[in-house]
């Protein structure tokens, strides 16, 4: 079996996995990090979304093995202590979640957004910009304000 | 999915090596198309070689009156170069709207066209600019490249390592998106190239196509103005729950004028 | 929407505890937890709509290797296994059970979690493979050989109520269920008789999969030494799922232990047992082991409970100056081919008259089975179908009639003074302002400046569309419900309520209760839900009765909590309790401050110089039956504009009034508004679960099919809260949850038959795909919603 090591959340992990396991297999199943979600099999949902060299990817489609040696984020990386990061904020402030199983692939989406189109996010943007992220609860409105808010948030002051 | 072993290459021979010879052998670029299939248990292979190490395989390059784009470069990559917006704004529309962001972080033009999904954006890109698409050991027209319902012209062994797509006067791109899948439910991509004007058209057929009626009459006159009497027949085109063959054949010359239009220069 | 958050009580928009451990992904849904020693299942599921099961051979399967065990509906039998229980109609006291018309009782069979003899809808699951890894459980799934013989079936609605079609259960004389009357038919037809106008609508409102976004998962574990069962899983219900599970385990309710943690989403389609929970507990006491499951999402758009597919034909008389005079018609809703609940069309067709004044009513009512996937409740249960009909001919009568369609609506709502108000199937409204209520909606729509935006749309090749709709929601659910409330002497409080919040924030919500009935600090109150071993009554959360029971019994517990901790105060003080007054977490007397609430704790907790009854933990129960049902009511508006020449449609305003009693966080009822639309907007425009009528095969069973709502076709919402208090609450409450599906069928379907309007488009199906209104401005014939390529037929239910 092939082996991977790569660092989750600042920690350095190994690990002999099968080919095929998926990355957010990896995640959720040998590290027990399961605040990544599986909430489709088409690749279209974005409840795992993950950063995987600062990029944010889908982990569903994607294989452990092709990140061997990578630096990988998932939603339980990124706080720093007991600081929320400011786009979790922002998801919390501006009432940006229900029931919560979308989030953490909304959050990982949201600040790629950040990455791609800086800290300025227009509505039209953000809704045209979150169409790899589905949501049953929420109807997206709080998703918008909150995105628009933790990006502003995440300005460097 | 079932197991099987994987390598990662590091140069484009020993990729070649891997898959020679061995049909049950599959390349893996962004994984886009490859794993989703792999997950269903669509399909399975003996082995995955993993393209990504093989650096020759990256980079967009002007070259000449033609855009070169490597076999393994991001859509997202595609969708943020200067250097193709500044030759042909129309890719960048088009790979700008493949899937959604954080597919376009991981899916490669090489992986697309690999695997002539006939919703796909790319194979009207390719079709409708006249490009060729260069492997590892010749070179294939786009035209002749697409051959049928998820097959292409490529063989046993073949690698994609680039397309170099001829710098057109005008072009554009116009996508009416699946309201499921957000592939193409129908796209138009129109150019007046260096050699004519083409239309292609994806997600309304078996696999990409050109419009003939439609590119006679741009020829003549590239308005969309002058496809106001151009019909394509229905017949033959997709039909499925989402839509009919009869709107898809509205929807391509409704989609041809509007990416006429936008092809202008503002 | 709301303003600033100034405190942790009633009333204030404060933002929810439960978020932090969601945003930090510590949430504990089914599929995160993981048992010692497990393994993994997987279902077999049927490949045809309707077939006998002939024989299953698991040699190959068992041949695989880490596969322990193939188990099949035979064997659940075998091991005298019960079948699931059916709910059939909702018993409220406050609503009506349909009756037969001919007295017969409604037909009503359990069904086996995995059947034995005969597969009735693609996906069943009809054999379960179990081993030491997903991966070797699908492969023995793979190698699995089910001889089928394939029977003739029918999946569409009308076509199932027929005599002649592919009869669901052979125990019955047809696929009808139930077929009653509701109404008055003599009343109506002297109605129809003197009416100037009528107007009629033909309409099949489709079926839909809830889609949460967490697949369904159940763990179950067996105790051989105590004969316990366990079972973790994802339920909108913590009691009744309890007693389900037991009945189909066949063991005395002790014997079970449910544990619900985090839910992710619900809306109906997990509110009721289903199959794969029973089964993993069952097959955990067979192989010694626990067994875990977890659904991927092919599997739960073909096999969730689904929802709506309600076929309708209905006429609405008036008289000359535009008054509703009476509304008839025939309704008929597709079970699926379980008999589980037929509440759907109860729930529809008792509020089918909605907010207006209709002097008389009649409706024929069926219920039939067909070869699908089982329906249930999905959010609003029965009602977007029928208000969107009654909103439909509303919409038809202002065109007949000539009478603008805001005023005919205003015409006809029932007024404050009528109220209450029984409606012509025995509802009766409680309290609320219908008038004041539209009337704020048409001005948050700037009803008024509509003309101007349509003119100026045309500018732009573009059709613009205005429609608006008033709605009633019946909230009623399982009428009882328990709160134990507990000071300690920390300071913190815990509430253990037989409620269960699937999104809705009641962590949040019932703290802030708390905090205003007993001054307990909002972050020391601790909600506990979803445990049987913890908590022992109640029904769940559906139907809107969370916030509505819970407020009634937590407010109970809490008062008898003051009441007991007057009595000791007065020991302590040697006061008379009914000298004792309590505010805001303390008490006093003659004004004078005495003790806070946890220092009562405190002193009950050690002092040992107290009557026994008041030593030991300062708690109290409240046990409450309600049997009154709420009312939520509303009005919202759409504006969309199309693009003519692909049928796109945008909407460019949606604006919601809601009224909610009185408003516990309004943060999260925005939040619930705007979820509700989104569903709606969902299925008026997008979503279908396509069952080719001739295949009997559900085309939409990937999220490439089946078309979610995404963030970039909605708009942010425009949502306003009316807070008209309830009389039938005692807080007057009316819960919030559904209102804002609710209207939202009737709204869109009207705002685009608006917009198409001078092309002579009179009505439109749903999902109103590009397609389907291209058709229609060019008087195109619509192609068929139940086979892919024929063309519509008119729907006739007679």
């Amino acid at each position: 079996m092939p082996f991977v090591s790569m660092t989750v959340n600042g920690v350095r992990q190994e690990a002999e996995v099968e080919a095929r396991t998926l990355l957010v297999q990896y995640l959720r199943e040998h590290l027990r990090l399961t605040g990544t979600h599986v909430g489709c099999d088409t690749s279209q949902c974005g409840a795992c979304t993950v950063h995987v060299d600062g990029v944010g990817i889908k982990s569903c489609t994607a294989l452990a093995v092709e990140y061997d040696g990578a630096t990988v984020t998932t939603i339980e990386g990124l706080q720093h202590g007991n600081e929320l990061h400011p786009m979790q904020r922002a998801f919390h402030e501006e009432h940006g979640l229900q029931c919560g199983f979308c989030t953490p692939g909304m959050i990982m989406s949201a600040i790629d957004m950040v990455r791609r189109n800086g800290y300025d996010l227009d509505e039209p943007t953000i809704r045209k910009q979150l169409d790899g992220n589905i949501c049953r609860c929420t109807g997206y409105h709080n998703i918008v304000r909150a995105i628009q808010a933790g990006a502003n948030a995440m300005r460097p002051r | 999915m079932h197991d099987f072993v994987y390598h990662r290459p590091q140069d484009l021979t020993s990729a070649a090596n891997l898959i020679s010879g061995n049909p049950e052998a599959k390349l893996l670029a962004g994984g886009m198309s490859l794993l989703p299939s792999l997950k269903l248990r669509l399909a399975q292979y003996s082995d995955l070689v993993d393209l990504k190490s093989v650096a020759t395989l990256q980079g967009i390059n002007r070259d000449g009156d033609a855009l070169v784009i490597g076999a393994t470069t991001r859509h997202a990559q595609v969708a943020a170069s200067d250097d193709v917006k500044q030759a042909i704004p129309a890719l960048t529309v088009l790979a700008g709207g493949i899937g959604d962001p954080l597919v376009r972080n991981r899916g490669t033009i090489g992986g697309s066209i690999a695997n002539a999904d006939p919703a796909a954006d790319y194979p009207s890109a390719v079709l409708g600019l006249g490009a060729t698409v260069i492997t590892n050991r010749r070179e294939i027209s786009g035209d002749s490249f697409f051959t049928g319902l998820f097959e292409t012209a490529l063989k046993g062994g073949e690698i994609i390592t680039a397309v170099r797509f001829p710098v057109p006067l005008l072009s554009g791109y116009m996508k009416l998106p699946h309201p499921a899948s957000r592939f193409a439910l129908t796209g138009v991509f129109v150019a007046q190239t260096r050699s004519g004007v083409r239309v292609a058209v994806t997600g309304a057929g078996s696999s990409v196509f050109r419009a003939a009626a439609a590119e006679k009459a741009l020829t003549a006159d590239f308005s969309p103005a002058a496809l106001d009497d151009i019909t394509v027949d229905p017949d033959g085109l997709t039909s499925d729950i989402h839509a009919s063959a009869e709107y898809r054949a509205h929807a391509i010359i409704v989609l041809a004028k509007r990416a006429v239009a936008s092809a202008r220069p503002q | 929407m709301h303003g600033p958050v100034t405190s942790t009580r009633i009333g204030q928009p404060v933002p929810r505890k439960e978020d932090m451990r969601l945003i930090t992904g510590r949430g504990r849904y089914t599929d995160d937890l993981n048992v010692e020693g497990q393994a993994y299942a997987v279902m077999v599921r049927s490949p045809h709509a309707h077939a006998i099961i002939r024989a299953i051979d698991v040699r190959g399967a068992l041949a695989v290797p880490g596969v322990v065990v193939v188990l099949t509906g035979a064997d659940f039998i075998a091991d005298q296994m019960k079948p699931i229980p059916n709910k059939t109609f909702s018993l409220h006291p406050a609503e009506r059970p349909l009756v037969n018309s001919d007295g017969t009782p409604a037909f009503n069979v359990p069904d086996y979690p995995m059947p034995a003899d005969k597969t009735r809808f693609v996906g069943e699951a009809i054999a379960m493979v179990i081993a030491e890894s997903i991966n070797a459980a699908k492969d023995g799934a793979d190698r699995l050989q089910v001889e089928y013989e394939p029977l003739p079936s029918v999946t569409f609605t009308v076509d199932a109520a027929a005599a002649e079609a592919p009869r669901v259960r052979d125990e019955h004389s047809s696929n009808i269920c139930i077929d009653a009357q509701v109404g008055d038919a003599e009343a109506t037809e002297e109605g129809f008789r003197k009416a100037a106008h009528v107007v009629k609508v033909k309409t099949w409102i489709p079926r839909v999969a809830g889609s949460p976004m967490e697949p369904r998962a159940a763990i179950g574990e067996f105790n051989p030494q105590t004969g316990q069962y366990t079972i973790h899983t994802c339920s909108g219900s913590t009691l009744r799922l309890r007693r389900d599970l037991s009945l189909v385990l066949d063991v005395p309710e002790p014997q079970v232990r449910l544990v619900i943690r985090d839910v992710g989403g619900n809306f109906g389609t997990r509110g009721a047992i289903f199959a794969e929970q029973p089964l993993v507990a069952w097959a955990a006491r067979r192989i010694g082991r626990p067994v875990k499951w977890t659904s991927e999402r092919g599997e739960l758009l073909l096999s969730d409970y689904q929802g709506r597919d309600l076929a309708v034909e209905a006429e609405l008389a008036l008289d000359a100056n535009g008054t509703f005079l009476a509304m008839r018609g025939s309704n008929v809703g597709n079970l699926g081919s379980h008999t589980g609940n037929f509440s759907m069309v109860q729930k529809g067709v008792e509020i089918m008259s909605s907010i207006y004044r209709m002097p008389a009513a009649h409706f024929r009512v069926r219920a039939v089975l067909s070869h699908t996937a089982p329906t249930r409740p999905y959010r609003s249960s029965g009602r977007p179908e029928v208000i969107y009909v009654l909103e439909r001919l509303i919409d038809l009568a202002a065109r007949k009639t000539g009478i603008d369609r805001a005023e005919l609506r205003l015409r006809n709502l029932v007024s404050l003074s009528e109220l209450p108000y029984e409606n012509p199937f025995g509802m009766v409204y409680d309290s609320g302002d219908y008038i004041g209520v539209m009337k704020r909606t048409l001005e948050l729509a700037d009803w008024k400046g509509f003309p101007a935006r349509k003119k100026e749309a045309r500018t732009r090749g573009k059709y613009r569309g205005i429609g608006v709709a008033n709605y009633v929601d019946t909230a009623s659910g399982i009428p009882r419900e328990k709160a134990r409330v507990t000071v300690y002497p920390d300071g913190s409080a815990e509430v253990v309520i037989g409620t269960i919040s699937n999104g809705q924030g009641h962590e949040t919500s019932f703290a802030q209760l708390v905090n205003e009935w007993l001054g307990v600090p909002f972050d020391k109150v601790r909600l506990v839900t979803g445990d049987t071993n913890i908590v022992d009554v109640g029904g769940g959360a559906h139907s809107g009765r969370g916030m509505r029971l819970g407020s009634i019994v937590i407010w109970g517990a809490s008062n008898r909590v003051i009441d007991k901790a007057k009595q000791v105060v007065g020991l302590l003080l040697q006061k008379n309790p009914g000298d004792v007054a309590f505010d805001d977490g303390a008490f006093s007397v003659s004004g004078e401050p005495v003790m806070r609430l946890a220092e009562v704790a405190e002193a009950m907790a050690i002092r040992t110089d107290l009557p026994e009854e008041f030593r030991g933990t300062l708690c109290a129960e409240c046990d409450e039956t309600v049997n009154v049902a709420g009312f939520p009511y509303g009005c919202h508006a759409c504006e969309v504009e199309i693009d003519p020449d692909l049928g796109l449609v945008e909407i460019v305003r949606h604006t919601a009034v809601d009224d909610v009693g009185r408003a516990v966080n309004p943060l999260i009822i925005h939040g619930q508004t705007a979820g509700g639309i989104a569903q709606g907007v969902g299925q008026a425009l997008l979503e279908h679960a396509f069952y080719d009528a001739s295949t009997g095969q559900m085309l939409a069973g990937s999220f490439m099919d089946y078309a979610m709502p995404r963030a970039d076709i909605l708009p942010s919402f425009i949502t306003d809260i009316s807070e008209v208090p309830s009389t039938t609450h005692p807080l007057g409450i009316r819960p919030a949850g559904e209102g804002g599906i609710t209207p939202a069928l009737g709204v869109i379907i009207n705002a685009v038959v608006d917009a198409l309007s001078e092309f002579g488009v009179t009505h439109m199906e749903m999902p109103a795909t590009p397609e389907r209104i291209w058709r229609a401005i060019h008087g195109k014939q619509q192609r068929s919603r139940i086979v892919p390529d024929a063309a519509e037929q008119e729907i006739s239910l007679l």
